[in-house]
């Protein structure tokens, strides 16, 4: 069931495709609205949990559409550039428009592969950046490191989140710590991905960022 | 003292002869209702110490449960019935409250059907923008089974779906079982199936998917005919539409139900 191609392998384990991703229709935009709604639902949520298992945050759609994500090479179905996009599309407008709650947002003027056009490259909230802001301020608390300066870099690949890093993957194998978990997921995060994140915490008056561009430093209150 | 009364004392006898017959009568009668009535009152107390005794079989084995249903209808208790009355029967007396059933199970058995039935109208509330509303009984017993949230599962039988969605046809809820060949299904949205319609899902049911030429050459259709029952069933969501193959495929979503959703 679980399509182990050739992509960005990060992660140890095989994405676990859910069932839908075996049903034919899926790959099909649904001519009937009411089940189209809910197709995209699915959709989303499958590129949420795949992005997450292969810690993406900006998805190329030029680059995805080939890949097992939107190809499903054993049905031979595939869901092709324009109708990716529209899931996407979707993906970024809020819950009360109708849309999937802002789990993606377009990427201006990304490149991805000497392609320029617009609505190309989108960043996937599988958590979005107030949940990552979450998230930090868990971790902060829990490693004791209120008042502390860091800067971003060690927060992103800095040996301290490694180690946590390294302890998710046990503790998700075991389960045994649920809190542990989500710790420092955000270790080898985007780094425009974790500005955003620190941005929100700015604007919550929870912590200043300061320093040049590339060698941010932060302090968490 | 035999012989035949003649004369005027005959008439007196006689009365008396009926009299003691009717008397009589009276005596067996009202020995056969108590007897009656003993058996009876056995029978319930019996019926008692058995539902309290399996009270929690009861509630946790799905075939018990089943059958101790089967053997409640065949004797003519209605557990479910009984607890429409609920309310009714309290205030009446008989110095006990509550009906027969809710006093045997503390209203636990009650309870028991308003739960499956609350999961199975939250599942096709859950599931109706994918399944246009037609759910089979197979795959919600499957999800009630297994649950939401961890430990939230309930262990159901077919069966106790069935009575869950009847014991929820008094509120009006448009909750039916509906039957499409071998299968049964539950529609939460109060809108028949005609023929034709019920004729497409058995084929989808049997072979996965259908197409107009698959309808065409199986069941003899006009095209006309096939399309408009294809586009009938795609308009009120009950089947997707795959377009990537050589001709267009139209599924049934029933088999989707195993995701989170």
């Amino acid at each position: 069931m679980a399509t182990t191609a050739a992509t960005a392998g990060t992660a140890a384990t095989p994405f676990a495709f859910p069932s839908t991703y075996n049903f034919p229709p899926f790959f099909t935009p649904q001519p009937n609205s009411t089940t189209r709604h809910s197709q995209l639902q699915k959709w989303s949520s499958l590129i949420q949990s795949w992005c997450r298992h292969h810690r993406t945050y900006r998805l190329s759609l030029v680059d995805a559409v080939d890949s097992p994500l939107f190809h499903n090479a054993a049905l031979r179905k595939r869901l092709n550039l324009a109708e990716a996009r529209a899931v996407v599309d979707w993906m970024t407008k809020k819950e009360e428009e109708g849309g999937g709650g802002q789990r993606a947002e377009w990427i201006e003027g990304a490149a991805a592969g000497g392609n320029t056009a617009p609505k190309s490259v989108a960043w996937i909230w599988w958590r979005r950046p107030e949940e990552w802001a979450d998230v930090l301020v868990d971790w902060i608390d829990v490693t004791g490191q209120r008042g502390v300066v860091l800067t971003v870099f060690e927060l992103v690949q800095g040996e301290a989140t490694v180690s946590q890093g390294r302890s998710l993957i046990t503790q998700t194998g075991s389960t045994e710590n649920g809190r542990a978990d989500h710790l420092a997921e955000f270790h080898g995060m985007d780094n425009d991905a974790m500005m955003k994140a620190l941005n929100v915490l700015v604007k919550r008056g929870k912590a200043s960022v300061f320093g040049n561009e590339g060698e941010e430093g932060v302090k968490f209150f | 003292m035999s012989r035949r009364g003649v004369g005027l004392g005959a008439f007196a006898n006689r009365t008396q002869a009926t009299q003691s017959f009717a008397s009589h009568g009276a005596n067996l009668r009202s020995t056969h209702l108590a007897s009656l009535q003993t058996q009876l009152s056995v029978f319930q107390s019996l019926l008692h110490t058995f539902a309290l005794e399996h009270s929690s079989t009861i509630k946790s084995n799905p075939t018990f449960r089943a059958e101790f249903a089967r053997m409640c209808n065949t004797i003519g208790v209605d557990p479910l019935a009984a607890s429409n009355v609920k309310g009714k029967n309290g205030r009446r007396g008989l110095g006990e409250g509550g009906s027969f059933w809710t006093q045997i199970m503390g209203g636990d058995m009650n309870d028991f059907y308003f739960e499956v039935a609350v999961r199975v109208v939250e599942l096709c509330r859950d599931t109706r923008d994918e399944n246009g509303g037609l759910i089979g009984v197979e795959e919600c017993r499957k999800r009630v089974r297994k649950g939401k949230a961890i430990g939230s599962g309930l262990e159901v039988s077919e069966d106790d779906i069935l009575r869950a969605v009847r014991s929820l046809e008094p509120l009006g809820s448009g909750f039916s079982i509906v039957h499409v060949g071998s299968k049964q299904y539950i529609r939460s949205i109060p809108k028949e199936l005609n023929t034709d319609q019920a004729t497409v899902l058995e084929v989808i049911q049997m072979l996965g998917f259908v197409s107009v030429s698959m309808l065409q050459l199986n069941l003899n259709w006009e095209k006309a005919r096939a399309q408009t029952v294809i586009d009938d069933l795609l308009a009120d969501g009950l089947v997707w539409l795959d377009a990537q193959g050589p001709e267009k495929e139209y599924w049934s979503p029933q088999n989707l139900l195993d995701d989170s959703g």
